[in-house]
């Protein structure tokens, strides 16, 4: 009898989850190079709600995993010099205190030293995973679509772009970073281009995002429904039953 | 709930940006300003289910895993220092820098202050000096005599005086750089001041080694692209509101669970 009580929990708390991603999605519509996530859901294949030899066997539902859809973001115009968009599958490597990690998001700037680095001044590596290093008085840096660093007629190295097989090993860490969670090793990323003075959007997509907030509301409200409904059926019944004439 | 917590931190990121346009908006006519841009970053992630966690006795492991975010924060505000148009003023004190540099101002504490707006006048002793009457360093004095100035793109600033045909040589302007310009605190009246991002300043003459040179009688405009401006504004105020629907689903979300009976 209770049983389905505790399914339409189960159901409720994968809700909740989806709406605490949802609104994930939609604080983070403004970041450069955010990505945009999605609950999985399941059915729980453990534990059967409901004991063996039902007509149907009753199961929970599980949030199991967090899709993550890498699609390109839209590319803006920004004019900064140190602004680099990636267009295609790829990443840049950024050396942490935690080791390498990746990111899309292309803000750098220079620290006072003159190597590119993030908004929190930690390098952007080369191909090599080395730093790269300007030289202000040699002018204006350019950026080729390759990655290519270089003042006037002076190569200074080249950005280097990583690309995963499997993009699912990665996990976000905060601050548009993500860390590689397994051995697989990155290779250098062919086929994409750097844009010098752009930035990738996130590639949330507000109507997507509010109508699944309104499906999540709705859904929720309708799990609470059945299980009034649910607890309602059972208060009449002992009801009934527990009359005696 | 996280969704409400979240949500909030989405909106206090869309305030701030819309601090940060409204202020780029309001020193859109002023001279030598620099745009600056909120810069916004994911939250910590909590981690509820592992990647690469076994899911099965099978040895199945779970492909991604579930991470919640947990919103946004704003990293930094950046100043994009970026070349503003050159308006042409006609006023012989009024210089203009193409390209890197920063005038030095000294400031009355004693510091050296920076700056790019170059709308010099003289004060009352004839030294040149910066709108809040700040002089502007290596000191420039000009003679109470002189009829016309001139000053070069590398910084000469010559005078000449009453009933003389040659121009005489009164000071020489120099150009500040650094190596990491955007890292500069700003203090108001057009004035930075030097940090520990920035870098030491490099002194040198405008027009040599990557300096930008001096352009007299033009001050450089702000960067400020209204445009730009006006519709990042709407793209935030967008956010915001987006922002305040996820409270208000949350908020009936906890409505339905408290109205639950029994």
């Amino acid at each position: 009898m209770d049983n389905a009580l505790y399914v339409g929990l189960s159901r409720q708390m994968t809700l909740r989850r989806e709406l605490d991603i949802v609104a994930n999605n939609i604080a983070n519509a403004d970041t450069t190079g955010f990505k945009v996530e999605s609950l999985m859901v399941e059915t729980e294949p453990m534990a059967p709600a409901q004991t063996a030899g039902a007509p149907r066997p009753v199961k929970f539902v599980i949030d199991r995993s967090v899709g993550r859809d890498f699609g390109q973001g839209t590319l803006r115009q920004t004019g900064a010099p140190f602004d680099l968009g990636l267009d295609g599958n790829g990443f840049f490597k950024v050396r942490t205190p935690d080791g390498e990690q990746f990111t899309r998001d292309g803000r750098f700037r220079l620290d006072d030293a003159g190597r590119i680095t993030t908004q929190e001044g930690m390098p952007i590596l080369d191909e090599g995973g080395g730093e790269i290093v300007i030289e202000p008085k040699d002018g204006p840096v350019t950026i080729a679509p390759d990655g290519t660093v270089s003042q006037g007629r002076n190569l200074l190295g080249k950005i280097g772009v990583a690309r995963f097989d499997t993009l699912s090993i990665l996990e976000k860490v905060g601050d548009n970073r993500y860390r590689n969670t397994s051995n697989q090793q990155p290779v250098a990323a062919s086929g994409v281009t750097m844009h010098q003075g752009m930035l990738e959007g996130s590639n949330v997509k507000p109507i997507t995002e509010i109508t699944r907030m309104i499906e999540v509301t709705r859904a929720y409200e309708s799990m609470a429904k059945m299980m009034d409904a649910n607890a309602e059926l059972s208060r009449r019944s002992i009801e009934r039953m527990g009359k005696l004439n | 709930m996280q969704a409400l917590r979240t949500a909030a931190t989405g909106m206090a990121a869309q305030q701030l940006n819309v601090e940060v346009i409204s202020n780029n908006i309001a020193n859109m006519n002023t001279v030598g300003f620099k745009k600056q841009r909120a810069e916004f970053q994911d939250l910590l992630y909590q981690t509820i289910e592992r990647a690469g966690a076994q899911s099965s006795d099978q040895g199945t492991v779970v492909p991604t895993g579930v991470q919640v975010g947990g919103g946004v924060k704003t990293g930094s505000v950046y100043r994009i220092t970026q070349q503003g148009a050159l308006t042409s003023t006609g006023n012989k004190l009024d210089v203009a820098i193409s390209g890197r540099g920063y005038f030095q101002v000294l400031m009355p504490g004693g510091e050296t202050a920076y700056t790019r707006a170059g709308n010099f006048s003289p004060n009352d002793q004839g030294q040149l000096v910066t709108e809040d009457g700040y002089l502007v360093q290596p000191a420039i004095t000009i003679p109470q005599d002189a009829t016309d100035i001139s000053i070069s793109k590398s910084g000469q600033v010559q005078a000449v005086r009453t009933g003389q045909t040659t121009p005489e040589v009164i000071g020489n302007l120099e150009l500040a750089t650094f190596v990491n310009e955007a890292g500069l605190d700003a203090i108001g009246d057009n004035l930075l001041l030097e940090s520990a991002a920035s870098g030491a300043p490099t002194v040198g003459t405008p027009g040599t080694e990557g300096i930008g040179g001096l352009n007299q009688g033009y001050t450089e405009a702000s960067n400020v692209d209204a445009v730009t401006e006006i519709t990042a504004l709407i793209v935030a105020q967008r956010a915001y509101e987006m922002n305040s629907k996820v409270i208000t689903s949350a908020d009936e979300m906890l409505r339905t669970t408290s109205n639950l009976r029994s």
